[in-house]
């Protein structure tokens, strides 16, 4: 076990900084015996590799537990099951698989993304309208509780519910089984279209989520706004091949000079190359599509050293007037997003605290220096609710605490059955303090 | 909380009495719309400054309300109640500006170090930098409270925890009612951006107005017969 006092510790948008205590444990004895460390007024918190956005990995003044270290993976390729422990990433687990043949059949689309993590966040990927999220393809999760017991809950459980999707404040998540599909190639047949609007663009990715397994829209939200883009489709390849499960990123962005390079100017230029380049068609590996963020590390440091917010909302189909208000804000804001994101859900899982629901969700990355835009989304979520949206709290960084029971019914049992969990309030983090979650 | 655009979601004057005070938090941007707990003579946070129990009660009583980001100092006495003589107006000064104030500064910061983050703002005064005929008493207690939130704010570096110090010049308020107004006078709503300024700074000490830096340097290093001449009214 290893304790570093006074570390600085910030989510992936950079855009907070917290002091806390971080134990870095490797084994289930090493988590358990973290445990005593937990400063009563503080807390303790699990972690993994701090890809969520905001503060919901974080802890002023308590303790990080990091489980990293607990990377176990086994892999049962009759009954296609996989037994892994917490700390274990995606990335490890698709490489593992694909000796097999096998895939986790949900993917975020950065495959740093612990085990413990995906589910505490209930995280989805392209294929959320075939598979649902995350905890559709998991089948037990063995968890270290406040009270220092472990326990194993299965779908069956309550305790399984309000610990997906519940951010890390029931207890550590040890060890998962997942379900893993069955692949036949290391790739997928891909094929992207331009659309020209954003009429087109849902039209496209409505009518396709039938036939593709794996359908997203990258929007160019800069310009005119118009909503332009490239849609996305793919299937998991149908042809046997060797699989290469080999695409590591190699570049790195460096620091450069704590800048921000994200300005209207770079991002149209950035926007227009990316709206016109070749558009892909046929196979390409499954982990270099799944995850088209790994390609560059720490490429967060393009927003310079204060940091930037992700904003990703869910409004039912029917509501998509909601886009045209959302994008005239944000271009009266010269707010432009090199990350635009457009997604149709499908069912949502049984966890209250699970952000995924059928509907529309849109992703974006801005600067935190944009003028005007705290105030704008501050509005803009008052339109949401009024049309039933809500937004998805591992990548908040600003949401009003009074907001949370509003787009979450589920909310206040759920706040009452982690209670039942955590007795003496030992799980904690500034998120939860923020919007007032324990 | 501070949320993501480093906006706070907890706010407390202590000294609801304070036109600077109230001021700051007026001119605070108005992107977000935290809780702010007004700390005055009555009220739910009732506190008699120059109440050594008192003072630990109400920190008490704050943070167990949750994190707090910010809090703003400004509880303070010119000692020149005409009921008093001179030497009781010295020390109602002293317990307000000097004591009070260093002791819950102290208080505060001991549990925002415990939180691991927060912003205390302190209003010193210009009348800190040199002795005057006709302030050096309330000069000598905002300079000792300075002092202190000097030797404090370099203590706390790397806790999380920071301190701000304005320096106001003259500021028309209640305080200064029937007063001579010198030169460099600012209004209380001026006061209170150069405060709102102050606490997103990355510098220790905010003089309000920002020239005051120069006259204080300046007057800092003048011969005392003239400076005498030129501060006597």
């Amino acid at each position: 076990m290893r304790i570093i006092e006074n570390q600085l510790t910030s989510g992936w948008g950079n855009n907070f900084h917290s002091l806390a205590t971080r134990i870095s444990t490797v084994s289930v004895e090493e988590a358990r015996e973290a445990l005593s460390f937990a400063n009563h007024e503080r807390g303790l918190l699990p972690v993994g590799l701090h890809r969520s956005y905001g503060d919901s990995a974080l802890n002023s003044g308590g303790a990080l537990i990091d489980v990293v270290g607990l990377d176990q993976i086994s892999i049962d390729p009759e009954s296609a099951l996989a037994i892994v422990g917490g700390g274990v990433t995606i990335a490890h687990l698709e490489k593992a698989a694909l000796v097999h043949s096998l895939f986790p059949p949900v993917v975020p689309g950065t495959g740093y993304v612990t085990m413990g993590g995906a589910v505490a966040a209930d995280i989805h990927g392209k294929s959320h309208h075939k598979t649902g999220s995350f905890s559709s393809c998991v089948k037990r999760i063995r968890i270290l509780l406040a009270n220092g017991e472990i326990a194993d809950y299965t779908p069956a459980d309550s305790e399984f519910w309000t610990t997906v999707g519940g951010l890390g404040l029931t207890g550590i998540i040890l060890e998962i089984e997942i379900a893993l599909r069955r692949v036949n190639s290391g790739s997928v047949d891909v094929s992207e279209q331009r659309v020209d609007n954003f009429g087109q663009m849902l039209e496209l990715l409505g009518t396709s989520d039938r036939d593709y397994e794996h359908t997203v829209a990258w929007i160019d939200l800069s310009g005119d706004y118009r909503g332009r883009g490239v849609v996305s489709l793919a299937n998991y390849g149908s042809h046997k091949e060797k699989v290469n499960s080999n695409h590591s990123s190699k570049l790195s962005l460096p620091r450069v000079g704590g800048k921000n390079l994200i300005k209207p100017i770079t991002v149209k230029a950035f926007n227009e190359i990316w709206f016109r380049k070749p558009l892909k068609k046929g196979a390409v590996p499954l982990t270099k599509y799944m995850h088209p963020l790994d390609g560059i590390n720490k490429w967060n440091r393009i927003y310079g050293d204060k940091g930037f917010l992700q904003y990703q909302f869910v409004v039912d189909v029917g509501r998509e007037e909601i886009f045209e208000h959302l994008f005239a804000g944000l271009r009266s804001l010269k707010a432009s997003s090199f990350l635009g994101v457009l997604k149709k859900f499908g069912v949502a899982s049984q966890a209250p605290m699970s952000f995924p629901r059928p509907g529309w969700t849109l992703t974006l990355d801005y600067s935190i220096t944009v003028p005007g835009l705290e105030k704008f989304l501050r509005e803009f979520d008052q339109e949401l609710i009024a049309a039933g949206g809500r937004v998805y709290l591992i990548k908040d960084s600003r949401l009003d605490s009074q907001l949370v029971p509003i787009m979450y019914p589920g909310f206040i049992p759920w706040r009452e059955e982690r209670r039942a969990m955590d007795r003496h309030h030992l799980w904690q983090s500034d998120q939860a303090r923020r919007l007032q979650l324990c | 909380m501070l949320n993501g655009f480093k906006s706070p979601g907890r706010i407390v004057l202590i000294g609801a009495e304070s036109d600077i005070g109230l001021s700051i938090i007026a001119q605070l941007p108005k992107t977000s719309s935290p809780e702010v707990i007004l700390v005055g003579r009555s009220g739910e946070y009732a506190l008699d400054v120059t109440d050594n129990t008192a003072r630990k009660k109400i920190v008490e009583k704050l943070f167990a309300i949750g994190d707090i980001d910010l809090v703003i100092i400004a509880v303070g006495l010119l000692g020149t109640d005409p009921t008093m003589n001179e030497a009781d107006n010295l020390v109602a000064a002293m317990e307000v500006n000097y004591v009070g104030t260093v002791h819950i500064l102290k208080l505060i910061s001991d549990r925002m170090k415990s939180q691991a983050h927060g912003t205390i703002l302190v209003i010193s005064s210009f009348a800190q930098n040199r002795p005057r005929d006709d302030n050096f008493g309330y000069g000598s207690t905002k300079a000792g409270m300075d002092f202190y939130a000097r030797g404090l704010a370099a203590k706390l570096k790397g806790t999380g925890v920071t301190i701000k110090i304005l320096r106001p010049g003259f500021v028309e308020s209640k305080m200064t009612e029937g007063m001579a107004i010198p030169p460099m006078t600012i209004s209380t709503d001026e006061c209170g951006r150069y405060g709102a300024v102050a606490i997103r700074s990355k510098k220790l000490v905010t003089w309000a107005p920002s020239q005051l830096k120069y006259v204080a340097l300046i007057f800092k290093v003048l011969p005392l017969t003239i400076f005498r001449k030129i501060t006597q009214r």
